[in-house]
């Protein structure tokens, strides 16, 4: 008799440090207001990791949380969320992939996974359904994610999956990823998640599930399905991602002329050698697809001649950016550098920004050769920015050392002035485009609750809509302008981070679902197709407010979780640079600064709109107990993290 | 008499996106089309990664002598003569595994939750959910005439690749530096 529910049904709790293995049931407690993926994730870190839990304690937790989708066949329910509280923002802390991980501890019986406590000596979780045991891992000491993966596989089958980390997770490198079915298939890279795992000594987690994935209403999902491959037909933003992969993004930067480059100074630069068609028709060897997902975005792509042959690696935007961060415009060196990064287990993301700083403190003088150990630390030069790469895995050498601490923490031990070099917010490195000339997504950068992250916050939504779409959802025309506008922008921005919040608690891509080329398709996408989808799995029957809401109350729980380690207002910034400093290069945003008075202005509009106290940034108890969050609002106010005074509005 | 067809793994290595992107949308609804539920495991079609991450959607050749049939001591696999492929036939099926060791293509495996033999069957006739799913459309459910020169080509194809599979490192190598410091 086939499941009937696309749910588990069960949370897997490991504790190192006392070897104990255990399984609850996942109530719900936890699936009717968290439902699953980042929702449930960022509820267990607010209940179990406290503000007196440091990153690197024990007691921190590393919670492995697929989708609610994920194991079922809806188009593109690929990902899984890693959480903890992060080495690198002293606060929440999430990762995601689309590797098929998740979805095989889901078939072998668990919902959620979560580590606790830190093992004597290296170790690795082994799980076969319904056998879980920890396992010896000290042959795997130093190995790369990609070793340890095809150890798994030879050991134990070519079905099996994995998790890993690199020998940067091992060396508690703050820029460590957890790497998910070995280098090339997904990784959960950012916030130093890769750190969590080293710190409690655990290596890999080897999972084979054969069980069942249910679902409650077939028809119901296979209309659906349907639904979705007719609007992505005629949604003119899909084929780039299946013709090209991530690497269409460039078109976004070029056109707005945003790219970031050395160290996030540039606007325009030159982007041409890193064309997407080059990467096509020169080095592409796969266009792979994450778990279920006809989008097909994924790419593996091998240098066949010259110094860097023989090397295959799989490529993303965010790597082709952060490579012009540090002034590399070489396409075989950036897939050699993203080799270079998915096997010794680091993000390139963090890593990308932390050697720019380096680059521009090596320009000012501020870093002397004598300290980069001969390193010429030049804006484009190859061989150093991989070498540093490797030691930095390694933590070889002082430099190394303090850079693997991450941006924020490398500038307060360089000193010099070198803080004005350190791009990153609340800690966590700087990622997507430059903000100036975009003054929304300026303020996204700030807001996400994992550090910088234009995922969290997704301010694309400003590209696509009409201004009559704009006043109708969010008051004013003026929100759909992109460079000027100041009202509705706030209220747009809170939508747009709930509505892709939805896509990570059902484990949806975004790339699927949270970009569109039109305000309709966006819709029915992300929140119309997605409650389809969810209720057709589970038998549940939330409305599209719910869901909405759902995507509103986990970030809500990742804001009080912030703010209970002492996130406010003051916080919700980003780097000076942007404020002070005009974009060089010239280009479509050459020139601008970020407008501190409608930075202000939007933040204002944003924190009204949450139910946040615009003064403090605090949270509200009627805000949160709105959302059914009374207990989190209990905790806040024991511990003086309420407003003084409760300005949200009561619905 | 309808033909006999077998799905055939039809890609098209000159178009980026015509061959196998690993999405494993043919196991999740071979399963659901099969069981009503998702689990590769229980898929007759299985995408098999190989090292060097190229993924390829294998399933049942249909062979004219089946070796899982010479090898079943309990004539559980016998002939639909309508679909003319051998099929299973669970009420006889002992769980012994002598087809799965038989099958020169490990096509054939046992179901985890009922631990019968299953193979593909062409969804009894009807439109193949495999077929009807894949993204990439490198599926089909192809006549005895259509597969014959697709047979060839492949044969071929195998002769020339074999040796380009022999030559590649597989990805456990690790990463470039560590082998150009090998080159020295």
């Amino acid at each position: 008799m086939a499941k009937k529910n696309s749910y588990a049904g069960k949370i897997l709790r490991v504790d190192l440090s006392t070897g104990a293995i255990t399984t609850q049931e996942l109530g719900p407690e936890y699936t009717d207001l968290f439902l699953g993926g980042r929702g449930i994730a960022s509820k267990i870190l607010y209940d179990e990791v406290p503000p007196e839990v440091e990153p690197f304690d024990p007691a921190n937790r590393l919670i492995f949380s697929p989708g609610a989708l994920i194991g079922t066949g809806v188009p593109a329910a690929s990902r899984t969320t890693v959480a903890a509280r992060s080495p690198l923002t002293n606060m929440h802390g999430d990762g995601h992939s689309g590797a098929s991980w998740g979805a095989e501890l889901k078939r072998a019986g668990y919902d959620v996974l979560i580590f606790q406590g830190k093992a004597e000596r290296p170790v690795y979780l082994y799980i076969d359904n319904d056998t879980v045991e920890i396992r010896d891992a000290s042959h795997l000491r130093g190995q790369f994610t990609s070793a340890v993966h095809s150890w798994a596989r030879t050991t134990f089958g070519a079905d099996v999956c994995t998790v890993s980390i690199g020998p940067a997770g091992e060396n508690l490198v703050r820029l460590a990823g957890v790497y998910h079915n070995g280098a090339d298939k997904g990784v959960s890279a950012r916030c130093g998640l890769g750190a969590v795992m080293g710190s409690k000594n655990l290596k890999a987690i080897v999972t084979r599930g054969t069980g069942d994935i249910g679902v409650a209403d077939i028809a119901a999902l296979k209309a659906a399905f349907k639904d979705y491959l007719d609007t992505i037909a005629v949604d003119p933003y899909v084929p780039p991602a299946t013709k090209y992969g991530t690497c269409r993004f460039m078109g976004h930067r070029v056109k707005f002329g945003i790219h970031g480059a050395e160290n996030w100074r540039y606007g325009a630069y030159h982007w041409e050698t890193l064309d997407p068609e080059i990467f096509r028709s020169d080095y592409q060897v796969k266009a792979g697809a994450c778990l279920a997902c006809p989008v097909r975005c994924r790419r593996d792509y091998r240098v066949r001649t010259g110094p860097y042959a023989g090397v295959t690696a799989k490529l993303e935007w965010e790597t082709i950016a952060r490579s012009m961060t540090c002034g590399v415009t070489n396409p075989e060196a950036v897939i050699a550098w993203s080799n270079q990064c998915n096997h010794y287990g680091l993000d390139t993301e963090g890593t990308g920004d932390t050697i720019a700083f380096a680059m521009e403190c090596f320009e000012n003088g501020i870093l002397t050769e004598k300290e980069t150990e001969g390193l010429r630390l030049e804006f484009g030069n190859e061989a150093a920015w991989l070498e540093l790469t490797r030691r930095i895995a390694l933590r070889q050498g002082e430099l190394a050392n303090i850079l693997a601490e991450g941006t924020k923490r490398a500038a307060a031990k360089i000193g010099r002035g070198s803080e004005r070099f350190a791009m990153h917010v609340k800690g966590g490195e700087m990622t997507a485009g430059d903000p100036r000339g975009m003054p929304v997504r300026a303020v996204s950068y700030a807001t996400s609750t994992r550090g910088s992250d234009h995922l969290r916050s997704n301010p694309y939504i400003e590209e696509i809509m009409r201004p009559e779409e704009a006043l109708q959802w969010f008051g004013s025309e003026e929100a759909a302008d992109i460079k000027h506008g100041v009202r509705g922008k706030g209220k747009m921005l809170k939508f747009s981070e709930d509505f892709v919040t939805i896509g990570d608690i059902l484990g949806l891509c975004k790339f699927a679902y949270y970009r569109s080329a039109t305000f309709p398709y966006l819709y029915r996408k992300g929140v119309h197709l997605a409650t389809r989808f969810y209720n057709a799995c589970t038998g549940r029957n939330l409305s599209e407010e719910e869901m909405l809401m759902a995507g509103e109350r986990a970030f809500n729980v990742e804001k009080a979780y912030n703010t209970r380690c002492g996130a406010t207002r003051a916080d919700d910034v980003i780097p000076r640079r942007f404020f002070e400093e005009p974009l060089l290069g010239g280009g479509p945003s050459g020139g601008a600064v970020v407008d501190l008075e409608k930075f202000d202005a939007i933040l204002d509009e944003y924190y009204e709109d949450r139910r946040w106290d615009p003064d403090t940034g605090l949270p509200t108890r009627a805000g949160l107990e709105r959302l059914g969050l009374n207990a989190i609002a209990d905790d806040l106010e024991a511990r003086g993290k309420l407003p003084v005074s409760d300005c949200g509005k009561v619905e | 008499m309808a033909k006999k067809k077998r799905i055939v793994y039809t890609n098209r290595p000159w178009e980026a996106t015509g061959i196998c992107s690993g999405c494993h949308l043919c196991e999740l609804y071979c399963s659901l089309q099969h069981v009503g539920a998702f689990n590769p495991y229980r898929a007759r079609i299985r995408v098999a990664e190989l090292s060097t991450g190229v993924d390829v959607p294998v399933t049942c050749q249909q062979c004219q002598d089946p070796a899982c049939q010479a090898a079943c001591k309990f004539d559980a696999i016998v002939l639909n003569k309508k679909l003319q492929i051998v099929v299973v036939d669970e009420t006889k099926c002992t769980s012994c595994g002598a087809c799965v060791g038989a099958c020169p293509y490990g096509i054939i495996t046992l179901d985890p939750v009922t631990n019968k033999a299953i193979k593909c069957d062409l969804c009894g006739g009807e439109s193949p959910a495999c077929v009807d799913i894949c993204p990439s459309h490198v599926l089909g459910a192809l006549t005895d005439e259509e597969v014959s020169e697709h047979n060839r080509l492949r044969f071929a194809a195998l002769l020339a690749a074999s040796d380009e599979l022999r030559r590649n490192t597989p990805s456990g190598e690790g990463p470039v530096l560590k082998r150009l410091e090998k080159r020295g």
